[in-house]
């Protein structure tokens, strides 16, 4: 499983080092796939995630070496990942209930944003 | 095309490039040769790469957004502003927040604008800052002095002290806040003092009465009537810089363009 010892610390306080990233990012990964499989195919949101979470997936499955997988990726260390993956997750599944890929919801006055302010 | 790991290149390469100077191949002839010759150190020089990857992730929020999002501008050149409608805070401040391509974890500032001549006259500015891409964000709403807005808190803990000043000073109320109370004025101070309409020296002053012996409030007495000095020049100053850009340059965000 893995080909080398553990690294000491992440270098980041909080952060404890993780033995087994490949499991908990792919698990992390499914989670978000199937979350986004929810939202409409059109919606930008989901395509672009998407699009990044199976990129990722597919390094986690190809690459066995904890240094080697954070260079490809290329985000901060694979305790930082498992944390961005979380974050994403959450977000995946407030934004099913938020829906923003409707139509604008509120559109602003004609004043509204203009500078400098004119009546 | 991996739009994402583009980005994150096309940011880890603009900072290279930026170092190495490797920007001038990006560049038309004409610019190439005006950036060359542009060395003076005062004069503030144009990064065509930090513009178009900030216009482009500008497009992006918009086009994820679509929903809250009502205008994308580049101010001053180089400062991310993106209008929304204030149903949207807490979906678009977390979207920031925790989506992989932004991460714009830290929240600088909450800060208030009153424009009074709008019938939305407040507006709350939400300054965010990403340590990953190291960059920018504002995020701008509005409201009148009766409508709540959401409270930022439930993403960032940091909301907390400056949405209470924001309701101290202009009296914004901010729905679903943990403490929402005065952090600035006095115990008993009533006014929204950051308001166009709250005057300079306020309408009370405080003084220690001898014969009540304690601090009574009373209305404020000036000793002098106030003056107002003019501190504009009917001369124009700078005539080098007639012809610089307006200070908002609207991204231009195309609903029906899709990829």
């Amino acid at each position: 499983m893995a080909s080398g010892v553990l690294k000491q610390t992440t270098g980041l306080t909080g952060l404890a080092v993780v033995a087994n990233p490949h499991h908990l990012l792919s698990v992390l990964y499914g989670k978000i796939l199937r979350t986004i499989q929810k939202m409409p195919s059109s919606a930008a949101y989901r395509n672009y995630t998407e699009e990044i979470i199976k990129v990722r997936a597919e390094i986690v499955k190809n690459t066995s070496d904890v240094k080697e997988l954070e260079r490809k990726i290329g985000c901060g260390q694979a305790e930082e990942l498992i944390q961005q993956a979380e974050n994403e997750l959450v977000l995946a599944r407030k934004m099913l209930t938020w829906k923003p890929w409707e139509p604008l919801i509120t559109k602003p006055l004609p004043n509204q944003w203009a500078w400098p302010c004119t009546k | 095309m991996a739009a994402c790991i583009l980005r994150q290149l096309s940011r880890g390469i603009g900072f290279a490039a930026k170092f190495y100077g490797g920007t001038v191949s990006r560049l038309t002839h004409g610019e190439a040769a005006a950036v060359a010759t542009e060395t003076r150190p005062t004069v503030r020089k144009f990064d065509a790469i930090q513009h178009s990857q900030l216009t482009d992730f500008g497009k992006y929020v918009a086009e994820c957004l679509p929903k809250y999002v009502q205008k994308v501008q580049l101010t001053s050149g180089d400062e991310l502003e993106v209008l929304i409608a204030p149903e949207g805070i807490v979906p678009v401040l977390q979207f920031l927040k925790d989506h992989q391509n932004s991460q714009f974890a830290n929240l600088v500032d909450i800060a208030g604008m009153d424009v009074p001549a709008r019938q939305y006259r407040f507006e709350v500015i939400y300054n965010l800052l990403s340590l990953r891409y190291n960059s920018r964000i504002r995020v701008k709403t509005y409201t009148d002095e009766l409508t709540p807005l959401d409270s930022a808190f439930s993403v960032f803990k940091a909301a907390n002290w400056y949405e209470r000043e924001i309701w101290d000073m202009y009296g914004v109320f901010f729905a679903n806040h943990p403490d929402l109370r005065r952090i600035l004025t006095d115990y008993g101070f009533e006014g929204h003092p950051f308001r166009k309409d709250f005057p300079l020296s306020g309408y009370v002053e405080v003084r220690y009465d001898d014969e009540r012996k304690r601090v009574v409030v009373e209305p404020v007495e000036l000793a002098q009537e106030f003056r107002r000095f003019e501190l504009s020049t009917p001369w124009e100053q700078f005539p080098n810089f007639r012809d610089v850009p307006a200070a908002a340059e609207e991204v231009p965000v195309d609903p029906k363009e899709k990829k």
